[in-house]
């Protein structure tokens, strides 16, 4: 294989407090710099957007600068999906579509050529969407798209390969428990979207057992046909010739899919209070859950400001100055509120902290909540969020891979037909929010005594507080705590202690 | 100081960094985690950002460091107390001496002073409000960078802000940040089902070179460093002939070159060299074994003394590890496939500034012990040993190591990242020098490398079972 060096770089010393320095022009603050103007357009669909003869939606850029192609297909398919008791169905497919062998080749023959051509193949599915990818050098692209017809239309699934991934996966089953992290993650699922929502549906030992082959390869069979694929491809290639190989990729489906049903969108939150989970870290993990919003919702706009503000920003959030840097009680606090696209997401408070402070740190959380529900946020802050917003825009396209990505997600979600244009409005709908409108929002969004407080560490020592600050965990929810108690990994059933 | 710009149009940003050559390897015992300290203690600001009255804030600082100093002096007596047996943990409240306590309230009472004048993390609003993103920086134990992309018409904003906190630096609110270290630490080493173990088979490793510590210090180490042992650090390590610029996007590099000379020109040439690392880690007699009960599926962790950031043999080594890794690796095939004792196996080089080592990890399969698993391993070192790679098995990995170089081009950030750990240990130029001498390399010499750094007493061995009660806690229900 050929490969060429690519001169990168210009080097320089730099002179060290050298007398003919032009320091003197040096403004003291950095507010007195004034910069070049600077222009950006944000990718438009109709640029890139190509309806198949053959079916899917394509969206297509060529750009040479390396010898490159990255081909990603979208697929509506998902743990939504899967029938009831065969949990980990979706998940197994994703993993066994490209690891499984072809019509053609069996897995091992398929893994070798792939490796030798450093061509990366790879596949999984998701709660509400699958995809594949393939990115490889140009001078194979022929070979790679012959081998992905195989891999979509005919895949082996072949029975050592899924018989041993099923046995990987069971022994990762038996991890669930072993991290606080994994444990607050999943209960704050189960908290957020109640235990009968379909992200909550978790593979066990039994439903594991009970996928077979004929399962996959039916699973399959309904969902992976053009109808259901979204395309996204850049990089080295002609742009009409891309095209036809895309036609001749999904040409003549060799059998007929379903149609997707819509994504379930009735999840539901557990009670208000303080769910403890008990494991023995000596650092407290807490999220503080409210209900969230989707991002059709005309209020989602300003509750990005909202959320910047209060947690979201990093360093220049309310949340990040009083927990870390007033206080030293955590390393990393903040809050999330992301636009669901189906059904709402869920506003998340979070931070981990020594146990004994636990209840501290919370009240202080939950003090902000207040505070940006009850008063206006200032002027600066709120430019600080708006400029943030507007200004890092252009970082979703810093790539072709990234345009390309973005076209299809907003073709997958449906977003390109419901508000075409939101790419192209998305900086001066940030513009118009005021200080009005951050305020309304958290008054929606954000109601005290509604907040539902997940902890995840040493019980004991969490409900023993911190002598300098007289708070319990109990009080802050309203004297309502629940003991959570751990899951069987391998069930998912709560373990009663006897 | 030294500039590396690659000019990338296409993306309106630049990615910028510096990197200081200085990580917790040029720390000694009692000061460890000061290099840490500081990367979190570069972000508190300047005399101009971050407070608003300088004057006084510089006296509550000087005031704040007196108090301190009577603090260290009780906590030495406490140290006395604990080594006679009088008190058990000395960074217990309890055990505080009652002299510490009227102290710590004085203390305190400077904090609450200081916060009124405070602007909070101000360094992070200005870039925040002008578009940058992505602001960090990392520590490890041969260098600290700090890093942010800029929308490409802001250059001048990162030439300032980043030249004013080098050139003058204002350490406020030192002793608050230990704090915030020692969450990091419950976060990432206390909390986490290995990291207690990690923290302690590193150590185990290696016996006399300073990656014996920790990167994020031992925790009596950092309640300690006073603020005079961390101006004295910066004069060392942060002076402008220890850091490497480092600009990657849509600029013109004259214009950038020019402005830099401005900026970063002001820092005077620090008086003195940064020390190198004098101790060589002296060749391993015999291997050292490791049993530890965790929250884990059962594993094992293997790692050999090898080779530093380029030395000869660490291509070999490099392409030995690829040779071992993936689904169509030796480690895959013969462990997870053939013999069924692992679910997964890995191998790889690190090859650090001043040292290296060679490693494989991997879980164990139900049914099967750890030490079953670790002879499998040995096992298929010893063919890598006694046979050469077969050509097309090569040609598969090297394959990969060029395919690697284009996709290692493909965004400013990813750029960045590269040339600060390439300057970071010691070359910028290996980003280009790198390529070829990995497809130089030989069957022979994997052979060679293999033969030669793979034994039993250049090893040490971690063995992971799951831990009793949790096992017990399962079997109860």
């Amino acid at each position: 294989m050929n490969f060429r060096f690519i001169p990168l770089l210009t080097a320089a010393l730099l002179a060290s407090a050298t007398a003919f320095v032009d320091a003197a022009s040096i403004p003291r603050r950095p507010e007195k710099l004034h910069f070049p103007p600077l222009s950006f357009e944000p990718p438009r669909a109709a640029d890139y957007r190509v309806q198949l003869k053959s079916g899917p939606v394509a969206y297509v850029i060529s750009d040479r600068e390396l010898p490159l192609v990255n081909l990603v297909i979208l697929v509506r398919v998902g743990d939504y999906l899967v029938p009831e008791g065969k949990e980990g169905l979706a998940g197994l497919t994703g993993w066994l579509l490209t690891k499984g062998g072809s019509q053609s080749k069996t897995a091992e023959e398929l893994e070798e050529r792939l490796a030798y051509l450093a061509a990366q193949l790879n596949s999984s599915i998701g709660d509400t969407q699958g995809s594949v990818t393939l990115n490889l050098l140009s001078k194979d692209l022929d070979e790679g798209m012959a081998i992905l017809r195989e891999i979509l239309s005919a895949p082996r699934f072949q029975e050592d390969k899924l018989a041993l991934r099923k046995q990987q996966v069971f022994q990762s089953l038996k991890e669930r428990n072993d991290s606080s992290a994994s444990i607050e993650s999943r209960e704050r699922s189960f908290l957020a979207y109640g235990e009968d929502f379909f992200v909550n549906r978790h593979v066990t030992a039994a439903s594991l057992e009970s996928i077979t082959r004929a399962d996959l390869v039916a699973f399959h069979r309904d969902w992976f046909h053009p109808s259901n694929f979204i395309v996204a491809v850049n990089g080295d290639f002609d742009r009409e010739k891309m095209i036809a190989k895309l036609e001749q990729l999904f040409a003549s489906w060799p059998f007929e899919g379903k149609t997707a049903p819509a994504v379930p969108a009735n999840p539901k939150m557990a009670a208000p209070g303080a769910y403890l989970v008990d494991k023995d870290v000596n650092q407290g993990r807490v999220s503080i859950l409210l209900p969230g919003i989707k991002r059709d919702d005309p209020d989602y706009i300003p509750s990005q400001v909202m959320n910047h503000i209060l947690g979201g920003g990093g360093f220049t959030s309310r949340i990040m100055n009083r927990v870390r840097s007033d206080e030293g009680l955590a390393y990393s606090a903040g809050t999330s509120l992301p636009g669901g696209v189906y059904y709402p997401g869920t506003f998340t408070g979070y931070f981990q902290t020594k146990s004994r402070t636990v209840a501290y740190a919370t009240s202080i959380v939950l003090e902000e909540m207040k505070r940006i529900a009850s008063e206006p946020v200032s002027i600066g802050e709120l430019d600080t969020a708006k400029r943030s917003f507007i200004d890092t825009f252009p970082r979703a396209f810093s790539t072709k891979t990234q345009v390309a990505a973005a076209l299809a997600q907003e073709e997958f979600t449906g977003r390109y037909k419901t508000d075409p244009d939101w790419f192209k409005n998305y900086r001066s709908r940030f513009e118009a929010v005021t200080q009005a409108d951050v305020l309304r929002v958290a008054k929606r969004l954000l109601q005290p005594g509604q907040v539902r407080i997940l902890v995840v560490g040493q019980k004991a020592e969490i409900l023993k507080g911190h002598p300098d600050h007289p708070v319990t965990l109990q009080s802050l929810a309203g004297g309502k705590l629940t003991d959570l108690p751990l899951r069987d990994p391998l069930t998912m059933k709560p373990i009663v202690k006897q | 100081m030294r500039l590396l710009m690659v000019e990338r149009r296409g993306d309106p940003s630049i990615s910028g960094a510096w990197v200081a050559h200085v990580g917790s390897s040029n720390e000694r015992p009692g000061i460890t985690g000061t290099a840490h300290l500081f990367e979190h203690m570069m972000f508190k600001g300047t005399p101009t950002i971050g407070t608003k009255d300088y004057k006084k804030d510089l006296q509550i600082i000087a005031e704040q460091e007196r108090i301190r100093q009577e603090m260290r002096k009780e906590e030495a007596l406490m140290r006395a107390q604990w080594r006679k047996g009088l008190i058990d943990d000395p960074s217990k409240l309890e055990n505080k001496t009652p002299r510490w306590r009227e102290l710590n309230k004085q203390f305190q009472e400077l904090i609450r002073q200081q916060r009124e004048i405070l602007v909070k993390n101000e360094f992070d609003r200005i870039y925040t409000s002008q578009g940058a993103s992505g602001m960090n920086a990392f520590t490890s134990q041969d260098m600290t960078a700090y890093f942010i992309t800029v929308p490409a018409n802001k250059l001048e904003l990162w030439m300032w802000m980043e030249s004013e906190r080098l050139l003058h630096p204002v350490f406020r609110e030192f002793y608050a940040e230990r704090d915030v270290v020692y969450e990091e630490r419950r976060l990432r080493t206390e909390s986490t089902p290995l990291g207690k173990f990690a923290e302690q088979f590193a150590s185990m490793v290696w016996q006399a070179h300073p990656y014996h510590w920790p990167v994020i210090g031992w925790p009596s180490d950092v309640a300690s460093i006073s603020k005079e042992q961390a101006d004295e650090f910066y004069a060392t390590y942060y002076a402008p002939q220890n850091i490497t610029a480092i600009l990657v996007g849509d600029f013109n590099a004259d214009q950038a070159y020019a402005m830099a000379e401005k900026y970063f020109g002001r820092i005077p040439r620090g008086s003195r060299e940064a020390p190198e690392v004098i101790t060589l880690e002296p060749p391993q007699e015999a291997e050292k074994r490791m049993y530890a009960e965790a929250d884990t599926n059962p594993q094992v962790d293997i790692v050999w003394h090898s080779v530093a950031f380029q030395h000869k043999d660490s291509y070999p080594l490099q392409v030995l590890a690829q040779v071992l890794n993936g689904r169509t690796g030796r480690l895959y095939k013969g462990l997870v496939l053939k013999r069924q004792v692992a679910t997964s196996a890995q191998a790889g080089q690190d090859s650090s500034k001043w040292a290296g080592l060679f490693e494989i990890e991997a879980e164990v399969r139900e049914g099967h012990s750890p030490e079953e698993l670790e002879k499998a391993i040995y096992e298929e070192i010893e063919q890598l040993k006694a046979k050469e790679v077969p050509p097309e098995e090569l040609q598969k990995v090297k394959n990969n190591f060029a395919a690697a170089e284009y996709r290692k081009l493909a965004n400013n950030t990813a750029i960045m990242f590269q040339l600060i750990h390439y300057d970071g240990l010691g070359d910028w130029r290996e980003i280009n020098e790198g390529a070829a001498k990995y497809q130089a390399v030989t069957a022979a010499d994997i052979q060679r490398v293999a033969r030669k750094y793979l034994t039993r007493e250049n090893r040490a061995v971690a063995i992971y079972t799951r831990k009793e009660s949790a096992k017990q806690e399962k079997d109860n229900k």
